[in-house]
């Protein structure tokens, strides 16, 4: 019975070594192991034992059958990766061949550069502000003390609606309005959309964009707006950007500068950019004008503020280098979507 | 404005590289734009006389020139015609540069040596254009008196830096060299040398024989003549017209020439007429009817009662401030001149300027406002400069109409308020110190306060912040610290509708659509190009840049179907476009702005059809938390009259889409098929759910039915799905439209639709006895709104 049994289980492992798919190796485990596998019927014959020799033998055939079982085991885990194996190499593919195309579109540079804008004064604690674009004189000129004659007022100059309505020349107007319904403190920025009676060229449209900032709260000083601005031009242009502060005049403010970075193309040693000066002039500023406070209801004596704006279009076509202002507002797909 | 470094120079003792000077006076207010030598090439082209000129014995064009070059003597031969014995003349001998960086050497001309050759002005580098042609043409003929051998680059100013400067609208005090002059010493701390004028300390007042002047009107701040006898009129002083011409300005004749003069140097506009041509005793300044008279430029000029003139009692015979008129031009017969230094209001100067076309040197710089006390210095210095030249000799007195002299303004300033203004510490001796360099009076009264005297052509000093500016500005901008801001912290940050635009933006993007930028304006033609009556509402400006611009836009779908067009037209093959921006609509109340409404346009070309850009509007709203919105047939005819949807939601309509009519395809030069969509923003805005909430997932098992639904084709899918949804009840999860079929097996002018309905119940799992009574009711509502037969 022994001998027997010992013959079963190398007759079983050699057929079980010859299997070459997972499919018959069932076939192998019914012919040995099933209802009625050879070894299952090897066991019927037990019954013929004697009492000492059956647990001896029941012992030796649980242990075949278990040592078969785990043939089986071993031989479906390695026919599975052989499997895998022969699957995967049939599924070499050319991973260098194109992707499935998806349409990406993009914003417009322009509104990229007021998105970079607005995130570096949004960090600065300020708000962002909107006025209508059809406003009125007394806004666009009056509370910014413009003179009443000014040429600025002109036909020449600026879009008239009637005669005391016009299309806002700066976005400053929305700085009055905020004054107005609001008490200090005050951080804003106001980009928008702006008209004057340019003809459109390489430099010029009547339709551009401007971006006005504004604090005022108790104690602000002019080194505060250096500071500030100086700020404003290193997360914009890179760290390395200096700037520069140059007296000027606007009627919004007083003392009044014009605020040059160094050149971002050449860092400032000269090149065709900056018309070989290092220098890019960028934006106006200064302390807001006691007479724009005093007509918006805030005391000079007790609060002060900056002032700032710079023209959208211009820092746009600096930053991407853009070689004519009429590109922005083409929308040729060659040009649009060189901004993703 | 042109400024001459050698004649500032004769004030100040600039004493640094040009370059640095002009870095100096940009810092400290006055921006320099930029600096060039008048010529910088040109050396070694000597003065010479010309004492002998003969035949060229071998050419018939050349002569051959003896010259005496101070310590020696040259040949010179020359092709010139204007020269003759006794010139002085530029001679560029050998080794000599010219301006175009030419060399001279020794030339053989046909068997004799010319050491060197004669320079007429574009050689010498000058600017041609404040030249005759005759001047131009020749050699430079020097005056008689001209040293022999002297070098031209001294002599005629050729290494003069000539400053550019950019003045500000505030700084009239600054266009003149004295101006500039001011500036230069204040800013580099040097004092400043003074001029000389004609002594007011005259004998008899012979005057009042002459003249006499009446001012009529407020416009003219204050009127000063002076009345000379002309010696002789000829040319000015070599000296005079390189400086004027080194300021840009073209030399006439000596007395022109000092009026001219005295206008760069002090900045006070002047006026010279012929006594004898005024053709009367008296100046009337006042206002005329005349309607036509000829201005110094031989240009007939329009005129009107606005316009300020100064008369001889009946006719102008100059337009205040702007030109004076051929009538009293000076010219070689002139032997009585009368000088007029006046000073004139600037809005009413500039207006005349304006109604003209006419912008002049005088009528620049009192647009800008000139210092009423300026005009009696002015006079004084022209007359000093015509005796001085031999011009004329000077009757004695002088007529001065000034009504109401300026007053000095006066102003505290406290030293604490300014250093905690600016942000810096200066001592109260520091910020005097700043101002007395500008010529600001200045006296302590104690505790950091000073009063301070504001010096009369500094118009634009008026408040303390003023002066905080000119203290800073001394200081140095660069000086002051850069800080970071004090006060309350704040949070900022964008609005909430602010967010909703960014985000509706970068689902457009990332669905492949490009955002457009276009202008705001557009015209009658091109809205009725859109197929579209024109609104009662539209807001006309009364100046537009032409008619194609005068409107403000009620619509953004124009200007897209033009960005659609352009791109079709550059052969690209397709496209996807997107933008928010305003609309303008007319108030019906005069007190009121017009509306601004913000809209969203999208628009695709190319391979697309109805349904791709519906479904980015679906993808918008669905994004917006709106997921009952309506696409009713209908909308605007700019739209395709079948393939057209107005957008609701509920009662509110957000917006239209559709394809573009076929007419307005036309008249837009689009591709045969494109779609636009426009959506109100504030609409959608006031629509949107932005707060999600969360909804437990479901635990029992959905059903899902599928009915197909025979019907005629007429019937809008979304009217059948609407009846299914309302008779669906609360088991209906959801209705999915798969498929619409015509064709095989469907009759014409039918369809099929087939939708999938899921449902489930979220307490328990739904069988046949709750699903089959819902089918039959949502079967038989179908067919008696629309006869419609489920498709077995
Ligand atoms: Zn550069």
């Amino acid at each position: 019975m022994e001998q027997e049994l010992k013959q079963l289980r190398d007759q079983c492992l050699a057929d079980l070594n010859e299997v070459e798919e997972l499919k018959t190796l069932d076939n192998v485990r019914i012919k040995y192991l099933g209802k009625k596998g050879a070894l299952t019927i090897a066991l019927k014959g037990m019954g013929k034992l004697s009492n000492e020799e059956r647990p001896i033998i029941g012992k030796l055939a649980n242990e075949i059958r278990e040592e078969i079982e785990k043939n089986i085991i071993q031989q479906k885990q390695a026919l599975e990766k052989k499997a895998m194996e022969a699957q995967i190499s049939q599924e070499v593919i050319d991973v260098s061949l194109p992707g499935k195309t998806h349409r990406v579109g993009n914003l417009h540079p322009l509104n990229t550069t007021i998105n970079e804008l607005k995130e570096i004064f949004l960090g600065m604690g300020f708000t962002i502000e909107e006025g209508p674009e059809i406003e009125w004189t007394k806004y666009n000129f009056d509370y910014l003390n413009v003179p009443k004659e000014h040429s600025a007022r002109d036909l020449q100059d600026t879009f008239y609606y009637k005669d005391d309505i016009v299309l806002r020349t700066q976005t400053s107007p929305v700085q009055v309005r905020v004054m107005q319904d609001r008490k200090p403190p005050l951080r804003m920025i106001s980009p928008g959309r702006v008209y004057r009676t340019d003809e459109v060229d390489a430099t010029h449209s009547p339709v551009f964009h401007q971006m006005e900032g504004l604090v005022i709260d108790k104690g602000i000083t002019m080194a505060d707006l250096k500071g500030t601005l100086d700020l404003f031009a290193k997360k914009l242009f890179g760290e390395q950007t200096k700037t520069k502060f140059r007296p000027h005049q606007f009627y919004f403010t007083e003392p009044s500068a014009e605020m040059d970075v160094t050149c971002y193309k050449c860092g400032g040693v000269g090149c065709k950019v900056c018309s070989n000066t290092g220098w890019i002039e960028v934006l106006g500023c200064g302390m807001v004008h006691p007479n724009v406070l005093k007509d918006c209801g805030i005391d000079p004596d007790v609060y002060s503020g900056f002032a700032f704006g710079m023209g959208l279009d211009r820092i746009t076509i600096i930053k991407y280098g853009i070689t004519d202002l009429r590109l922005l507002f083409e929308n040729d797909l060659r040009f649009l979507s060189q901004f993703k | 404005m042109l400024v001459s470094l050698n004649w500032l120079k004769e004030y100040v003792d600039i004493n640094i590289a040009p370059y640095d000077f002009g870095e100096i006076l940009t810092m400290s207010g006055t921006k320099v734009e930029t600096l060039t030598v008048v010529s910088e090439n040109v050396a070694n082209i000597l003065t010479g006389k010309i004492k002998k000129i003969e035949q060229h014995p071998n050419a018939d064009k050349l002569v051959v020139c003896t010259v005496d070059m101070g310590s020696d003597e040259r040949v010179i031969v020359t092709a010139a015609k204007n020269v003759f014995e006794g010139a002085i003349v530029p001679v560029a001998v050998d080794g000599a540069v010219t301006a175009n960086g030419m060399n001279i050497g020794t030339n053989d001309f046909r068997g004799i040596l010319s050491y060197g050759m004669f320079c007429s002005i574009e050689e010498l580098g000058m600017d041609t254009n404040l030249f005759s042609k005759e001047i131009m043409e020749g050699i430079y003929i020097l005056p008689e008196d001209t040293p022999l051998g002297m070098d031209v680059k001294e002599l005629l100013w050729l290494d003069d830096v000539i400053i550019d400067v950019e003045l500000t609208a505030n700084r009239s005090d600054c266009q003149s060299i004295i101006g500039i002059a001011k500036e230069s010493a204040a800013a580099l701390d040097l004092p400043i040398r003074d001029f000389e004028i004609y002594s007011t300390e005259e004998k008899n007042n012979d005057i009042a024989d002459y003249l006499s002047v009446k001012v009529n009107s407020d416009a003219c701040e204050r009127y000063v003549a002076k009345v000379l006898k002309v010696k002789r009129v000829e040319p000015s002083p070599l000296w005079m017209q390189i400086k004027l011409l080194n300021s840009g300005v073209r030399p006439i004749n000596n007395i022109v020439d000092v009026t001219n003069y005295v206008m760069l140097e002090l900045g006070q506009p002047l006026h010279a007429f012929d006594y004898n041509s005024l053709k009367s005793k008296e100046i009337v300044v006042r206002t005329t009817d005349d309607k036509k008279m000829i201005t110094l430029d031989d240009k007939e000029r329009e005129i009107n009662a606005s316009m300020l003139m100064i008369t001889n009692g009946s006719v102008p015979v100059a337009i205040a401030g702007v030109m004076g008129g051929v009538n009293s031009e000076i010219t070689d017969q002139t032997s009585l001149v009368v000088l007029e230094s006046a000073c004139f209001y600037k809005n009413s100067v500039r207006l005349t300027s304006k109604q003209l076309g006419l912008r002049t040197e005088a009528s620049a710089r009192f647009e800008k406002g000139v210092d009423p006390e300026l005009a009696g210095v002015a006079a004084l210095r022209a007359t000093y400069l015509l005796e001085k030249i031999g011009a004329c000799e000077v009757v004695g007195g002088l007529i001065d109409v000034y009504p109401q002299p300026v007053k000095t303004t006066k102003l505290t300033l406290d030293t604490n308020w300014f250093n905690a203004f600016i942000g810096i510490s200066l001592s109260e001796a520091e910020v005097a110190g700043f101002l007395k360099r500008l010529s600001f009076t200045v006296k302590s009264i104690g505790d950091g306060i000073l009063e301070i005297e504001v010096p009369s052509y500094r118009q634009d000093i008026e408040v303390r912040e003023d002066l905080a500016e000119e203290v800073a500005r001394m200081f140095g901008y660069d000086n002051i610290p850069g800080t970071i801001m004090g006060g309350e912290t704040m949070t900022g940050g964008k609005t909430p509708i602010q967010k909703y635009e960014d985000a509706l933006k970068n689902v457009l993007v990332g669905q492949g659509y490009f955002e457009t930028l276009t202008s705001s304006f557009t015209s009658e033609k091109r809205l009725s190009a859109l197929n579209t009556s024109l609104s009662e509402e539209l807001v006309r400006l009364v100046n537009p840049l032409g008619e194609e611009n005068s409107i403000m836009r009620n619509t953004l779908i124009g200007h897209q179907l033009e960005v659609i067009s352009l791109n079709y037209n550059r052969k690209n093959p397709s496209g996807h476009f997107f933008e928010i921006a305003n609309t303008y609509f007319a108030s019906a109340a005069p007190e009121e702005l017009p509306v601004e409404e913000k809209k969203l346009v999208i628009s695709t070309y190319g391979n697309d059809d109805y349904f791709e850009l519906k479904g980015m509007v679906e993808i918008l709203l669905t994004y917006s938390g709106i997921d009952n919105a309506s696409f009713v047939a209908g909308g605007s005819d700019i739209l395709h009259p079948g393939r057209k949807a107005t957008i609701y939601l509920e009662d509110v309509k957000l917006g239209e889409i559709g394809e573009v009519h076929p007419a307005v395809v036309k008249n837009y030069d689009l591709p045969k098929r494109c779609y636009v969509c426009e959506l109100s923003f504030k609409a959608l805005y006031e629509c949107c759910v932005t707060d999600k909430k969360f909804v437990d997932l479901p635990r029992f098992p959905a059903s899902n039915r599928d009915l197909a639904i025979l019907l005629k084709s007429e019937i809008p899918a979304a009217s059948v799905e609407n009846t299914i949804r309302i008779n669906g009840g609360d088991i209906l999860e959801s209705i999915e439209l798969f498929d619409v079929y015509t064709g095989e097996q469907i009759p014409d002018g039918y369809k099929s639709l087939a939708y999938a309905l899921n449902f489930r119940h979220f307490e328990r799992t739904l069988n046949d006895d709750d699903i089959n009574p819902v089918i039959e009711k949502i079967l038989e509502e179908l067919k008696s709104s629309f006869d419609a037969q489920l498709r077995e």
